[in-house]
């Protein structure tokens, strides 16, 4: 039996119904079809999934839908702010922190969690804050810059 | 090069405003209309006999469209043909895109469904019920060479599928003139790069017009139009491949199975039907390096100098021949690495074995040959009581001797690997770290360094492979072909379309900027077609994400297209401005006549003439402004096709490196830390200077990782243990080390830019450096490293057992 979800999801209100085995991550992607939230790997290892779930950092592979109900989703959609890109996302670009990109929404939103909380993380704290987003391609070197590089902006808020 | 505006510039990435927007388009953000979702049954056994697959149960469950089993796959489609990795086999071995009659590893696929939703396909595989009829299974090579071991294909006599050797100069000579032979093992273990979006297809079959469509990220299209056409006799086929959440090797062959299968579901059922893999069946099924074995003795003289190579090499291919000498051949790419040595043997045998079956993975057989040259320097370095970094020295190309030619047939464009040592010993200080790293361990702090270098070839050559298969009648290609097709639109704007796929390496980025150079007209009105389309790419036997052929190719047509766009332009607007092609400049998109820069056209006005106003161009020139040009490496000979000898190019562009590591090791813990890391690379010219360091620190955080630890584990039964990247023990960003570079570019001499490959290059020699680095932490302990990984659990038991 499908259940009726009321929601937030980058600032809009929705009102969907899920079936109560959906996770979460799928039904942001295929029933909201907010496709920039990826699945890399369906058990919580990987990160590619994170969103944020009332402002905390969350694998959206590991909740049900349903456990969505009431609350308010940030995904890597909402971050930029009038068509402008926000200060983690622009540095992501100018620093090249990204190659194929799959991990990439789960990254920003990740270390976006991160700046928020202590914009002054010392590069230990930010590669502890990223522990839980896999990435295959870069090596994290440029992620870890631009993060590092995108916390004068926090500090500044 | 001359000045330039674009090239080797910073520049703001094409790409990552629309991944970091979560506006990427990857296969599984693709939905049609009407679509299923397909799930694959696969085997829970290594080695089985199948019998009958009950179906009926799953087809009842509401919402379940059609399965596919086995048998039906036997039925209406055909076996891939045996490609160039198969091409030695005594007895061809039909491979189907499912196993048929039995399975030979675990996770094998056996079936398909396809329902309205995924997870009504999955519900339905619970209800599948096959008939197994288990055999004993063989994990480890050496037991599957015995005679009385289990064979796993009836059509041959033993479990060794294929033996071969390559030989150049005169090993026998060497060997009688040397003063010392020095002889070890080594050992390299199974595993993969596992991309973050596992493999993908989307297939729709149009009854009607026979045509199948397919969205897919793959990273070679030959591999898939072949398997389309081989498995499924459709002619009309479309491939699409749209962003690629990573490849580095894993997406190139394996992925034919679900092409096909997904294909025939589309085929059986009229719709179009999407599969998408998960993280477990990646682990288990979409294949995995290679596990080899070496024996190896080096002939060397008291000074030095290594007069020679003899190595017996044994290959744990897995369960399946299509990729049967893959690690072998690829071998042929660096076989003597940065040596001038003369005198080589290698004897190989590939073993199945009932584990997964083996494909490439960033650098294939190439970390590997360089683990051998790398782990013999610092064994005669020992033996001789010479420095490590003396014995490399004396032994390396000398730089005045480029472009050189290696015994194999490959000819190094450029290099100067003297200067690359030199400059990462002065950058670690070397002689200075080994005296204090010396004195920290008598104080009992375990600390090492290892300092080593390789190559990085480029630019595959298609017919590498028949250097061992010299009886093989038709060439599966020759060289390499690779096209770009470049428009100025009636805007003014460029569109660009390449050849091939990209897998996250900034192809559009970096081919803006050459284009850009190319044609005086800023990277912002320069877009590069973000997909691999087979009807719009223009596309040859080079156009794959593989092989570190982009710099070589995709630059060399990306190039080539430019400047004749240029020369269109040029005349178009020589015309009507009344001058002469060479009198003209071209400025930010804005073509005037060298001296009176009054009278000038825009790209913008000459986009509505060359497409709309016939009457302003000029009689004989070809209206539009399209170029295509299909690039082919104008120095591929000598050795392009493999002579009597076994020389062939294998690759026709050199990078090289030094790796620099120094390590500290938790005795306690068998924990290695990675206290610094260094490269000295020579990429050759460099286009994009961040995406070549990205590159760097990708593949250097892979080849560190593999040698520390991650990797795939079977039990005797030939179960996969670490089907989880957790098990697997994929690198977080804490246990990620930065990794400083340094380039010292040598451009090639051969290439349009100077440009030589910068991709995977750093996954060859960092398990090499770790290891030499953790062997001189060990010192105290006497210990040998032989084997990867160095995981804490290797490290402790040889500290404290003495052995593995
Ligand atoms: S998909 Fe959610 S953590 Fe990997
Ligand atoms: S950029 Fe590919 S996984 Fe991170």
């Amino acid at each position: 039996m499908k259940q009726l979800i009321q929601l937030r999801i980058n600032g809009q209100a929705y009102e969907e119904e899920a079936e109560p085995r959906m996770l979460l991550a799928f039904f942001l992607r295929e029933t909201i079809g907010l496709t920039g939230t990826h699945v890399g790997c369906v058990v919580g290892e990987c990160g590619a999934c994170s969103i944020l779930l009332d402002g905390r950092v969350v694998k959206s592979c590991l909740l049900f839908a349903v456990q969505a109900n009431g609350k308010e989703i940030t995904t890597v959609e909402g971050l930029a702010q009038d068509g402008e890109l926000s200060p983690i996302q622009e540095a992501f670009v100018k620093h090249y922190a990204l190659q194929c990109g799959y991990c990439t929404s789960g990254m920003l939103l990740a270390a976006h969690a991160l700046l928020t909380r202590n914009p002054d993380s010392s590069e230990e704290e930010i590669r502890r804050g990223l522990a839980g987003n896999l990435c295959m391609c870069t090596g994290y070197t440029q992620i870890v810059d631009a993060v590092k590089a995108a916390a004068g902006e926090y500090k500044k808020v | 090069m001359t000045e330039t505006q674009y090239i080797g510039k910073k520049i703001r990435s094409k790409e990552a405003p629309r991944h970091v927007s979560g506006g990427g388009q990857f296969v599984d953000d693709v939905s049609l209309p009407g679509m299923l979702h397909a799930v694959v049954l696969r085997s829970s056994y290594a080695h089985a006999r199948m019998g009958h697959i009950e179906t009926r149960a799953a087809l009842e469950v509401p919402g379940v469209v059609a399965v596919l089993t086995s048998e039906e796959v036997k039925r209406t489609s055909r076996p891939f043909k045996p490609g160039r990795y198969s091409a030695g086999l005594q007895k061809p071995i039909p491979e189907y895109a499912t196993a048929v009659d039995r399975v030979r590893y675990v996770g094998e696929p056996v079936a398909m469904v396809a329902a309205r939703s995924r997870a009504v396909a999955e519900d339905a595989l619970d209800l599948i019920s096959v008939e197994y009829e288990p055999l004993p299974a063989v994990v480890d090579p050496w037991e599957a060479m015995e005679p009385a071991a289990p064979l796993l294909f009836d059509e041959l006599d033993s479990n060794v599928a294929w033996k071969g050797a390559l030989s150049y100069g005169d090993v026998d000579e060497a060997f009688q003139s040397a003063d010392q032979i020095v002889r070890e093992k080594l050992k390299i273990h199974r595993y993969s790069s596992t991309p973050l979006e596992s493999l993908a297809c989307l297939a729709s079959f149009d009854d009607a017009s026979s045509k199948l469509t397919l969205w897919c990220n793959g990273q070679n299209p030959e591999v898939l139009y072949d398997a389309l056409g081989e498995a499924l006799d459709v002619q009309d086929v479309r491939v699409i491949l749209p962003d690629i959440g990573g490849g580095f090797g894993q997406k190139i062959h394996l992925i034919r199975k679900y092409v096909v299968l997904t294909g025939l579901m589309s085929v059986k059922t009229g719709r179009p039907v999407k599969w998408i893999e998960d993280r477990t069946e990646h682990m288990m099924a979409a294949g995995q390096s290679c596990g080899m074995e070496f024996d190896i003795e080096a002939a060397v003289k008291k000074d030095g100098t290594v007069l020679g190579l003899k190595i017996q090499e044994v290959d744990d291919v897995g369960g399946s021949v299509s990729t049967l000498t893959i690690h072998f051949t690829n071998k042929l790419n660096n076989l003597f690495s940065t040596y001038k040595v003369k005198n080589f043997r290698l004897e190989g045998r590939s073993v199945v074995t009932n584990k997964c079956p083996v494909v490439p993975n960033r650098g294939i057989g190439k970390p590997s040959m360089c683990f051998i040259w790398e782990r013999m320097m610092d064994r005669v370095a020992q033996e001789l009581g010479m420095s490590p970094v003396e014995v490399r020295s004396k032994n390396l190309v000398p730089t005045s001797e480029f472009p050189y030619t290696a015994p194999n047939g490959n000819v190094y464009d450029s290099g100067d690997y003297t200067q690359l040592l030199e400059k990462a010993v002065k950058k670690l200080e070397y002689e200075k770290l080994r005296k204090e790293l010396k004195q920290k361990r008598e104080k009992g702090k375990y600390l090492g360094v290892g300092l080593v270098i390789g190559l990085e070839p480029g630019g595959r050559n298609a017919a590498r492979d028949m250097a061992i298969f010299p009886d093989v009648k038709e060439l599966p290609g020759a060289g390499g072909v690779e096209g770009a097709t470049i428009k100025l639109e009636r805007n003014g704007s460029v569109t660009v379309f390449l050849g091939a796929p990209s897998c996250g390496q900034f192809h559009e980025t970096t081919t803006a900027q050459v284009v850009a150079e190319n044609l005086g007209l800023s990277p912002d009105n320069i877009s590069v077609a973000p997909r691999f389309d087979s009807e719009v790419s223009p596309w040859g036997v080079a156009s794959s994400n593989t092989g570190n052929n982009f710099h070589l190719y995709d630059i060399g047509a990306v190039h080539g297209a430019s400047l004749k766009l240029r020369e269109k332009i040029l005349q178009l607007s020589a015309h009507l401005l009344e001058s002469s092609p060479q009198k003209l400049t071209i400025d930010d998109g804005i073509i005037s006549i060298q001296g009176s820069p009054d009278k000038t056209f825009t790209f913008n006005e000459l986009g509505k003439i060359a497409y709309g106003n016939q009457s302003l161009i000029p009689e004989g020139l070809e209206a539009g402004l399209q170029t295509t040009y299909y690039y082919k490496f104008p120095h591929a000979q000598p050795f392009m096709v493999p002579d009597k000898e076994g020389r062939v190019r294998a690759q026709f562009t050199f990078s090289a490196a030094a790796h620099g590591a120094v390590v500290e090791i938790d005795t306690e813990t068998g924990r290695v830390k990675v206290v610094r890391y260094i490269i000295v690379s020579d990429n050759g010219t460099i286009i994009n200077p961040d995406v070549v360091d990205g590159q760097i620190y990708g593949s250097v955080a892979h080849g560190i990782s593999v040698a520390l630890g991650e990797g795939f584990v079977y039990d005797s039964d030939g179960q996969l243990l670490t089907v989880t990247l957790t098990d697997y023990s994929k690198p977080t960003a804490c246990e990620t080390p930065r990794v400083e570079i340094e380039h010292a570019p040598v451009p090639s001499p051969f290439s349009v830019l100077g440009q030589k490959a910068a991709g995977e290059g750093a996954a060859i020699p960092s398990p090499a450096a770790i290891a030499s680095a953790v062997e001189d932490a060990l010192q105290p302990f006497g210990i040998k490293i032989r084997e990867l990984p160095l995981s804490p659990e290797v490290i402790w038991r040889l500290v404290h057992q003495g052995e593995r």
